[in-house]
């Protein structure tokens, strides 16, 4: 066969695998129409209308409350899904594309990996179990707790997949943890094709052999990737919106891999794991081979109350006092907003929460440890990690700390090896359920980690 | 019911705020409607920009350019916070036809409050039909059918389809006029536009509604920014 024109390739690069709206193709009218014509792209409808039930072909969205009308003097009103509107309208007479044309070429990388640094055994356990996975175009659970050292765990099965012409897939449900992880990816894969794809970010994905991607993005995919793995399955959005497991498997090509990480597994991927239903490896380790810290409980006399009027109680204040003393950096959650910047006005700590101007700065300048402490909302409680730091949270039995966001935001401390010790504090009225398993949890997977010493 | 800018369904979250003094909006949520501002004195008579002075800056300039000015004035709802302007983009660029349904009656009260005896004719700011092509409806006119249901689209077109937003403040102030009438227009017209800048648009489709014999404009404009 002979190869295609040099164009047409370029453009298979570009939309093979993908559902893109017309202004998504940005090519001219012209190209556009030829494309049609040769039916190289081909439309989609981008609402499925049936027994008037509507769902949008790009994101799945049944509910109809998120779906619009816009009417029409002229014809039959025009019904637009409102669920993905941020990322262009998909409406009855919008339509979705579809690459049709000859298939791109990927260049093969033999040796992708270009990272020196060890695993631990159990590090290596998961690594083959996910190479055997990819071989076997089969599903793998990664349960680790938080600071197992996860994305070197993923290396090997990365560059495996890689250097067998597999297209590979990380989606992770904040940009933050994209913005952190594509330039290790880069620095420890060089000579691969990668694209960071967030929401605002300017990258495109050409085919790339590796996708680093908000969970959203996924959402512009069909049938393009051989191994995605998910990452913090149990984490918002994947886990509240229904639709988004779906555009997860439309993503993925018919015969692939999909690999699931966990610190926190939900009730239902806990039962699939007991029942064995998903294939599950865990790690109950931290890469430096210390145990988890273990979250101290301070209860606290009416401190709704205190916290009401304004009053820091004493016992935080003293916790607060003997991390500056010993200059200790912490970080310091709060329930809500407005907690949080009551909190920093009285204690001159700045605070971040998910749409404050300056988070990225914050965030930054606390890494770079010209800010000794930061209070947060929960927005900190994962993915993003700083080393040597003490936490504690402030109305730990507030419905917004469930045991996940417990023990994830526990999970924050004690990271660095050079000080796998750190301090947990749970300030609070009423011990709450989810504080009594975060605890349990701690201990468990410590006498686990224990066993397999 | 849900709300229209954040989706959530408002039953959940009823307050007593909601009990005390019943919803203005039953579109909106109590809280995304809280983020909305409204435009606060003092303003200019004139346009309604925030000005000390009861005649603005902006509203002299246009009288020196124009010698005289074809508007004779302009009520605006909202002023344009972070919060408007995401709605704002969510209903123009991406297309929420929709979320216009959380100011439909407060343009009605307004609509009352100032201009219910002037016998007006409702015309909303047309679009060229390149964009209404492209978004699929006209946010002025959308706007338009919260007063009622048959503005007038046929008098005013518009021809180019140049963007207001990527020209400058000068070029914008100075710009051909892109509006021509089919018809001879209504004596009193009241024209609608979701957002009031620096007041060219309106005041182009007003010169061009006078010289075709029209005797008095007057605007409604959501935003004055
Ligand atoms: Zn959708
Ligand atoms: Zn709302
Ligand atoms: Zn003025």
């Amino acid at each position: 066969m002979n190869n295609p024109p040099p164009l047409i390739e370029e453009l298979a690069r570009r939309f093979t695998g993908k559902l893109l709206l017309k202004h998504e193709l940005n090519v001219t009218q012209r190209l556009f129409d030829y494309l049609t014509k040769h039916h190289l792209i081909e439309p989609l409808p981008g609402i499925n209308q049936t027994f008037h039930i509507n769902t949008c072909l790009r994101c799945m969205n049944r509910k109809p409350h998120l779906f619009g009308k816009i009417p029409s003097n002229s014809t039959s009103p025009t019904i637009y899904c409102k669920n993905c509107i941020q990322m262009g309208r998909v409406s009855t007479r919008e339509p979705l594309y579809i690459w049709k044309g000859p298939q791109p070429k990927r260049p093969v990388v033999d040796q992708p990996l270009q990272w020196h640094g060890e695993l631990t055994p159990l590090q290596e356990k998961a690594s083959d179990q996910m190479v055997e996975a990819i071989a076997s175009q089969s599903q793998l659970l990664i349960y680790a707790v938080c600071g197992a050292g996860k994305t070197e765990m993923l290396y090997k099965g990365i560059a495996h997949a890689i250097s067998q012409n597999k297209r590979v897939c990380i989606a992770t449900p904040r940009a933050d943890v994209v913005k952190e992880l594509a330039p290790r990816l880069r620095r420890d894969f060089p000579a691969i094709d990668a694209a960071a794809l967030y929401g605002g970010s300017t990258e495109k994905d050409f085919n790339a052999h590796l996708v680093i991607a908000t969970t959203h993005q996924l959402l512009r995919y069909q049938h393009s990737f051989d191994v995605t793995i998910v990452d913090e399955v149990d984490a918002f959005p994947y886990h509240h919106d229904r639709s988004l497991p779906k555009v997860v498997k439309r993503a993925t090509k018919p015969n692939s891999t999909l690999i699931f990480l966990t610190a926190t597994p939900r009730l239902d991927m806990k039962l699939r794991i007991a029942t064995k239903q998903i294939p599950t490896v865990s790690i109950p380790v931290r890469y430096h081979g210390h145990p988890l810290p273990i979250p101290t409980f301070k209860s606290i006399f009416r401190l709704q109350k205190q916290l009401e009027q304004l009053q820091i109680p004493q016992v935080i204040t003293k916790w607060i006092n003997e991390r500056e003393q010993s200059q200790r950096r912490f970080l310091l959650f709060a329930p809500t907003i407005t907690l949080a910047e009551e909190l920093s006005k009285k204690l001159k700590i700045p605070y971040v929460h998910a749409d404050s101007p300056d988070r990225n700065y914050l965030i930054q300048q606390f890494r770079a440890r010209n800010i000794k402490a930061l209070i947060t909302t929960t927005i900190l409680e994962r993915g993003v990690t700083f080393p040597s730091i003490d936490v504690a949270i402030i109305q730990a039995d507030h419905q917004v700390f469930d045991e996940a966001a417990l023990i994830q935001i526990a999970g924050r401390a004690g990271r660095s090896a050079h000080d796998p010790t750190g301090d947990v504090t749970f300030f609070y009225e009423l011990k709450s359920n989810a504080m009594v398993r975060a605890r349990q949890y701690t201990i468990n997977k410590n006498s686990e980690a224990e066993r397999l010493k | 019911m849900y709300c229209h800018i954040c989706f959530k369904s408002m039953q959940e979250e009823t307050t007593w705020k909601d009990l005390l003094t019943p919803k203005l909006f039953e579109y909106i949520c109590t809280e995304c409607e809280d983020q909305f501002e409204r435009n606060s004195s003092p303003t200019c008579q004139k346009c309604m920009k925030r000005s000390e002075a009861s005649i603005c800056h902006d509203c002299k300039l246009w009288q020196q350019i124009l010698t005289t000015d074809p508007l004779e004035q302009n009520i605006s709802i909202y002023t344009y916070n972070d919060f408007m302007k995401d709605a704002i983009a969510r209903f123009k660029y991406r297309g929420d036809y929709e979320i216009q349904m959380v100011w439909r009656k407060i343009i009605l009260e307004t609509f009352k409050k100032y201009f219910i005896h002037d016998k007006l004719t409702i015309m909303p700011i047309p679009l060229s039909e390149e964009r209404h092509q492209e978004r699929g409806f006209n946010q002025a006119e959308a706007l338009a059918t919260s007063i009622t249901y048959e503005p007038d689209t046929k008098t005013l077109i518009r021809i180019d389809s140049g963007k207001q937003s990527k020209k400058s403040r000068y070029e914008r102030m100075h710009s051909a006029n892109p509006f021509q009438t089919t018809q001879p227009p209504p004596k009193h017209i009241l024209l609608i536009d979701d957002i009031f800048t620096t007041g060219t648009t309106i005041r182009q489709c007003a010169q061009t509604l006078k010289q075709a014999g029209a005797q008095s404009i007057k605007s409604l404009t959501l935003i004055r920014s």
